[in-house]
């Protein structure tokens, strides 16, 4: 199996200076199962020991699965300016 | 109240440069949006194509576009357990109804097909902000801000316009999540041949399906399923395609990875395709057919660009930009909303859980109980009913379910 990062690595990616997800953490404290860490295929959101969420904004494939993963509503998602871009599609 | 064009156009895929070819072709003054660097770059798609709505827009499409291959062979294939699978496969040497593409190079050569013809793309314009002001639209976007009476929603499935003004609301179950991976292979086949696998149930948990498509000289290789099943799947999404294509044995250079949502409204739970100054096409629509047999979005969005284009015309002509229902109207005539409709009952089926995990099973169980001559021996319909009734499906059930393929 190809490691994610590896794979993420075969993008080309321009980074925003300011990350285009922000997540509330506070919220994630409260939530059990973290859909978003199971849900999203870049691994843009990774559990932490303390229950809150950290976000790899960097990673982001944009699939637009920010807009639905949360049920919480935890997770503000717009579009970056730069972000990702696909030579096959 | 001064407006920027007559029409802005929001989003520089399928549907977005069909619409603008159309507007421009009927003399509209149209600008387009796209937030990618050039069209295609934000595009990620399974990579099949129905083509009867691109040469109804470019008659020579088939001789210039750069198209991968015919889809001449079709191949479904159900793994029952691990040691049980049913594979279905058709041929059908010459057609030439379906063709594979590779989206970052099929909308950019649309996207200068548009430019050509004289349609203004701004390139990576991001928009950031929509609202209603003195009778139109006004987007803000990275590079300023643009008004204008008419906005045709070609974002894509997340809907930035709709949504930006309310009228979008998601839940996972009507969002699949679509990842694929382009791999390097050496394809022994002729130019003119192209394969579409179709796989369920190799990776248990997840509701929906993978598939491996044969590009000219590499394959797609990709699951789609529904966002809400993701935590039930044996991977989680981020290894989904790798524990897909390993588990079907298909190895070479991985070129790129890449992941998009994909809409499953189905015909009944549209959202709304249309309001005053306003008009949505392709994903930003939710116009996608899957009724197990053929699974369609790029047709829809040609199509339901092209119906925008025209309708458009009809509304500035009138100058009133409350006759949106034009688009509508129009639609309900066309292919489109007809296609979507009539697959409707395919559509529900599928979206039931147990459908494409027991049926196949209970098939599975059936053949290899046909194929297994002992002493005991039930007739082929006990059988069937034993094997349904395992399930906790009844024969009503079962028979209501295979009425509704037919429809």
């Amino acid at each position: 199996m190809i490691p994610l990062l590896k794979r993420l690595g075969l993008n080309k990616y321009t980074v925003d200076q300011k990350p285009h997800i922000e997540v509330n953490t506070d919220i994630c404290l409260t939530c059990k199962d973290k859909p978003c860490t199971v849900s999203c295929p870049a691994g843009t959101y990774e559990a932490l020991p303390d229950g809150r969420i950290a976000v790899h904004y960097e990673r982001c494939l944009e699939c637009g699965g920010a807009l639905v993963i949360c049920p919480f509503n935890a997770i503000k998602f717009r579009f970056p300016e730069g972000g990702v871009s696909y030579n096959y599609g | 109240m001064s407006f920027d064009a007559d029409l802005i156009i929001v989003g520089g895929g399928l549907s977005g440069l069909s619409a603008g070819i159309t507007a421009v072709k009927e003399g509209l003054n149209v600008i387009l949006l796209e937030r990618g660097e050039y069209s295609g770059a934000k595009n990620v798609s399974g990579g099949r194509m129905y083509v009867h709505a691109l040469l109804k827009l470019i008659p020579d499409a088939l001789e210039r576009a750069p198209l991968e291959r015919p889809i001449t062979k079709e191949t479904f294939e159900f793994y029952c357990d691990n040691k049980k699978k049913l594979t279905i496969s058709f041929e059908e040497k010459e057609k030439k109804n379906s063709y594979t593409v590779l989206r970052a190079k099929f909308d950019r050569w649309l996207a200068s097909e548009a430019e050509s013809l004289g349609l203004l793309i701004s390139y990576s314009t991001l928009v950031l902000n929509v609202y209603r002001e003195n009778g139109g639209i006004t987007l803000e976007t990275n590079r300023g801000v643009l008004k204008t009476p008419l906005v045709i929603d070609a974002s894509g499935v997340t809907s930035i316009v709709f949504r930006s003004l309310g009228l979008r609301r998601f839940t996972p179950d009507k969002w699949m999540l679509g990842v694929k991976e382009i791999v390097k292979t050496d394809l022994n086949l002729p130019e003119d041949e192209g394969e579409v696998r179709t796989i369920v149930g190799l990776i248990k948990g997840v509701k929906g399906g993978g598939f491996v498509y044969t590009n000219k000289d590499t394959l797609s290789v990709g699951m789609a399923v529904t966002f809400d099943s993701l935590p039930k799947s044996e991977f989680p999404a981020k290894d989904l395609v790798e524990g897909f294509r390993e588990r079907l044995g298909i190895e070479g250079e991985i070129l790129e990875y890449s992941a998009h949502a994909i809409p499953y409204f189905g015909y009944k739970n549209l959202q709304q395709l249309y309001a005053e100054n306003l008009i949505a096409v392709g994903d930003s629509a939710g116009f996608l057919i899957n009724d197990g047999f053929t699974i369609r979005g790029m047709d829809l969005a040609i199509g339901s660009g092209i119906i925008a284009g025209l309708a458009a015309k009809k509304i500035i002509e009138m100058k009133d930009f409350t006759k949106t229902n034009i688009y509508y109207d129009m639609l309900k005539e066309s292919f489109v909303l007809k296609h979507l409709e009539l697959a409707y009952s395919r559509f529900e089926l599928l979206n039931k859980a147990y459908v494409l995990n027991t049926y196949p099973e209970v098939l599975c169980n059936l053949l290899s109980d046909m194929f297994t001559v002992t002493e005991e021996r039930k007739t082929l319909i006990d059988d069937a009913l034993l094997r349904l009734k395992e399930k906790g499906i009844s024969l009503s059930q079962a028979l209501r379910d295979i009425l509704s393929v037919a429809k």
